[in-house]
């Protein structure tokens, strides 16, 4: 299975609107990368990424408002999940580095092209 | 607040699978140009699901809304696909769509196949196409798993809180009273009136601005629908479209104004150059084009001076703040450099360089610019005028820069001159006059409460510039003004008009849909663990209740903010988003890695 695809979890807020503007200002990033808009990644439990990762997904970048989220306590929960995903992901085998929490406001373009590079890097490893 | 939301099942299909329509858009070889639009409709035909899969060049024409009444009347489509620009632009547009034909406007999805493909991957064509197609399934994928909606319904406030007295947000205030509505103007300067307080005369009327001023605040002081609270800092600014609550400190304390939508009319502030940017703050005579409007208020006739020196020549230097190169000019705190356009002072300064003509015909003028961009009905005019004064232009490139150096004579100006085939052009002038830019005012504090959208450029960045130009993705926010652009009076008033126009709307019912986006439990699935409960931030919007015997999960749809931190939590999947389930996800995950 190649598992060169990226999944980029976006927040309707902030992480979204970013990526347009990346686009409005038509700077480039690989097409093996795919966005998906929540409302805040908060939702998805520990088992929604090792099944993205089983289902053949490379690396995921779970891109968050921080502490712009417009939810209380959402990131706070977000970054402790994300750390009981990262040992989960060590009990079955998974490199960490295929996954990455970041925060990434509306108009962060550089943060977020960065991002996607670094991970570009990870899953060429892979 | 009446709650309406159906449950997580799929919407009733009598057992089958629902008719799906995919909608791929050209817009107009925006998306066309790169991705191979008529491969991506053909590879959907064939996908499980869908029932027809069409390109068309401007789906969001009235033709290419029609063709979608038309698959839904005569093939009996029962849900959409459309994959085109950003959801900010036009998910609204294909849900109203679905609800003209009589369909639930929620069994859609919009996949944004241009910003975030066709804009991002001109280099690849073939990459770009198999990533909509990805895409597209993932849409496809999602949409088979929506569940019909309906909006929740919230009284709305009829009163408008309008952020900044300054013109934008005047007329703002003025247009809602005439319209019947409450407006509250929440100002934090002593007065009312923002830039226009500070300049003399003003294009393109040639009124004096003090008289334009005085107009604005006796029709505002003559409207018993306006109130106004200057000296007033906003603390905190809560709630949604319908129900916003904004609390303020002013000298007598602290107040709060509830209201149904809010415009933000914060106007900008001027560019401050660093110190020692072409001398500023730090040699003699060297002021920026506002102080020098200032300056001419109130300058005695026949002499121009500057802090006791008379003045016989000057240069202005245009583009100062402003269209900044990063490596050649020093970038804001924020590590950016201002590279857009003030707009405005090309035409300030050469509106204020004739009304200096006029008053002092003797002074010699240099004007230093990179590009005269005197944009506005007539305005080509203030620079013919300028010429037949005697005014003589200098242009340059970006990357080569005037050159000042400053003595206790005056100024020398150093320019390599376009006009003249980069000859090195050298000056000696009594006062250097930088024509400062625009920057957006500071509301960070807005920006962070309300969760604005800011663009690249640090103005407020509405959802589409021409499609809808005054309204901010935050439902009951507007824009008016400077605050979303640089622009002039004309502009910043006309937007405060448009502004009100879109808020009286809004608001002329009694109730506002709000978007049914909250959480839902499957009370068939729900065993009464309470799990959910403990990671809920939002007191009382979940609780245990007994229904039908069993004691399930209940949620307060009014209370749900929608964040999903509940969802993670549930061992049997019970409660889920309306709208943003996590089987949808994890479908869309599957569509994505698989193709
Ligand atoms: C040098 C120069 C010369 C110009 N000359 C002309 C001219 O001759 N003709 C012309 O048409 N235009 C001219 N303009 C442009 C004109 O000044 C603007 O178009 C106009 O002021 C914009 O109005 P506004 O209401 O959007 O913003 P502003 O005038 O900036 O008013 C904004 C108001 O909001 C208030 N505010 C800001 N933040 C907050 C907050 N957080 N809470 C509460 N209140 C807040 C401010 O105190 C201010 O009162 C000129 C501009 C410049 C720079
Ligand atoms: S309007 Fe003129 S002076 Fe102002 S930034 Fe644009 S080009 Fe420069």
């Amino acid at each position: 299975m190649s598992l060169k695809k990226i999944l980029i979890i976006t927040t309707e807020h902030a992480s979204y609107p970013a990526a347009n503007a990346v686009g409005q200002g038509r700077m480039g990033y690989d097409a093996n990368t795919c966005i998906i808009r929540v409302p805040d990644p908060v939702m998805f439990p520990e088992d929604f990424y090792i099944r993205a990762f089983e289902k053949g997904i490379g690396g995921i970048i779970i891109m968050s408002s921080g502490s712009d989220c417009p939810y209380e306590g959402a990131y706070e929960r977000l970054a402790k999940r994300v750390d009981r995903v990262y040992a989960k992901m060590q009990e079955g085998g998974i490199v960490p580095s295929r996954l990455k929490l970041t925060t990434i406001c509306s108009v962060c373009r550089a943060a977020f092209l960065k991002e996607i590079a670094e991970m570009e890097k990870v899953v060429a490893a892979l | 607040m009446n709650a309406n939301v159906e449950g997580n099942v799929p919407g009733d299909v009598s057992g089958r699978q629902p008719k799906v329509a995919v909608y791929i858009c050209h817009c107009g070889g925006n998306i066309s140009d790169t991705v191979d639009v008529a491969a991506v409709a053909a590879a959907m035909a064939q996908y499980p699901g869908v029932a027809i899969a069409r390109e068309y060049p401007f789906m969001c024409s009235s033709g290419g809304q029609d063709l979608i009444l038309d698959d839904i009347a005569k093939l009996g489509v029962e849900r959409v696909v459309v994959a085109a620009c950003a959801p900010s632009l036009h998910e609204l547009t294909f849900r109203g769509v679905l609800q003209r034909a009589g369909i639930n406007p929620y069994l859609y999805e919009h996949v944004n196949i241009r910003e975030q493909v066709s804009w991002v991957h001109k280099a690849d064509h073939d990459g770009a196409t198999a990533k909509a197609i990805r895409l597209v399934q993932a849409g496809v994928e999602k949409v088979l798993r929506q569940a019909p909606l309906s909006a929740l319904h919230a009284p709305a406030n009829r009163r408008v809180a309008v952020i900044g007295g300054g013109p934008a947000g005047l007329k703002a205030a003025l247009c809602l009273a005439a319209k019947g509505h409450e407006a509250v103007i929440i100002e934090k300067a002593p007065w009312l009136g923002g830039k226009l307080r500070d300049l003399g005369k003003v294009f393109p009327t040639g009124a004096e601005a003090s008289e334009t001023l005085r107009k604005l605040e006796e029709l505002v002081a003559a409207e018993k629908r306006i109130t106004v609270h200057t000296r007033a800092e906003i603390d905190s600014i809560s709630g949604f479209v319908g129900n916003f609550t904004i609390t303020f400190n002013t000298p007598d304390g602290s107040s709060q104004v509830t209201a149904g939508a809010v415009i933000v009319a914060t106007g900008f502030e001027h560019y401050r150059p660093h110190p020692g940017e072409f001398g500023y703050g730090q040699a003699a005579h060297v002021i920026t084009l506002p102080e020098l409007i200032s300056l001419l208020k109130d300058s005695p006739p026949r002499r121009l001076e500057h802090h006791g020196k008379e003045i016989k020549s000057l240069a202005m230097i245009h583009c100062v703040g402003s269209r900044q190169v990063e490596g050649v000019h020093q970038p804001q705190a924020d590590g950016k450099v201002n590279d857009y356009c003030s707009r405005v002072c090309c035409s300030a300064a050469l509106y204020t360089i004739n009304r200096l003509k006029d008053k002092y015909p003797h002074v010699r003028i240099y004007d230093i610019y990179r590009d005269i961009r005197s944009y506005g009905m007539q305005h080509e005019g203030y620079y013919e005028r300028a010429s037949k004064h005697g005014v003589l232009f200098f242009r340059h490139t970006e990357t080569d820069q005037p050159i000042v150096e400053s003595s206790e004579r005056g100024h020398t100006v150093k320019v390599k001159d376009v006009l003249t085939w980069n000859e090195e052009m050298e000056m000696q002038v009594d006062l250097l006059v930088l024509v400062t830019g625009m920057m957006p005012s500071d509301t960070k504090r807005l920006t962070s409460q309300l969760k604005l959208s800011v663009g690249a450029d640090r103005f407020l960045q509405e959802v589409h510039p021409k499609l809808r130009p005054v309204e901010m993705a935050i439902e009951g926010v507007f824009v008016a003004g400077a605050a979303q652009a640089p622009m002039d009076m004309t502009e910043a008033i006309a937007a405060g008009a448009a502004a009100a126009a879109k808020a009286a709307i809004l608001l002329s019912e009694p109730e506002i849909p709000l978007k049914p986006f909250v959480a839902v439990v499957d009370e068939s699935r729900c065993t009464g663990c309470g799990d959910c409960l403990a990671e809920c931030s939002y007191q009382g919007t979940l609780v245990m209740a007994e229904v039908n015997g069993r004691t399930v999960a209940q949620v307060n749809p009014a209370l749900c903010k929608g964040c999903g931190a509940c969802v993670a939590v549930c061992p049997t999947r019970a409660i889920n988003v309306a709208g943003w389930t996590l089987d949808q996800f994890e479908a869309m995950v599957e569509a994505i890695a698989k193709a």
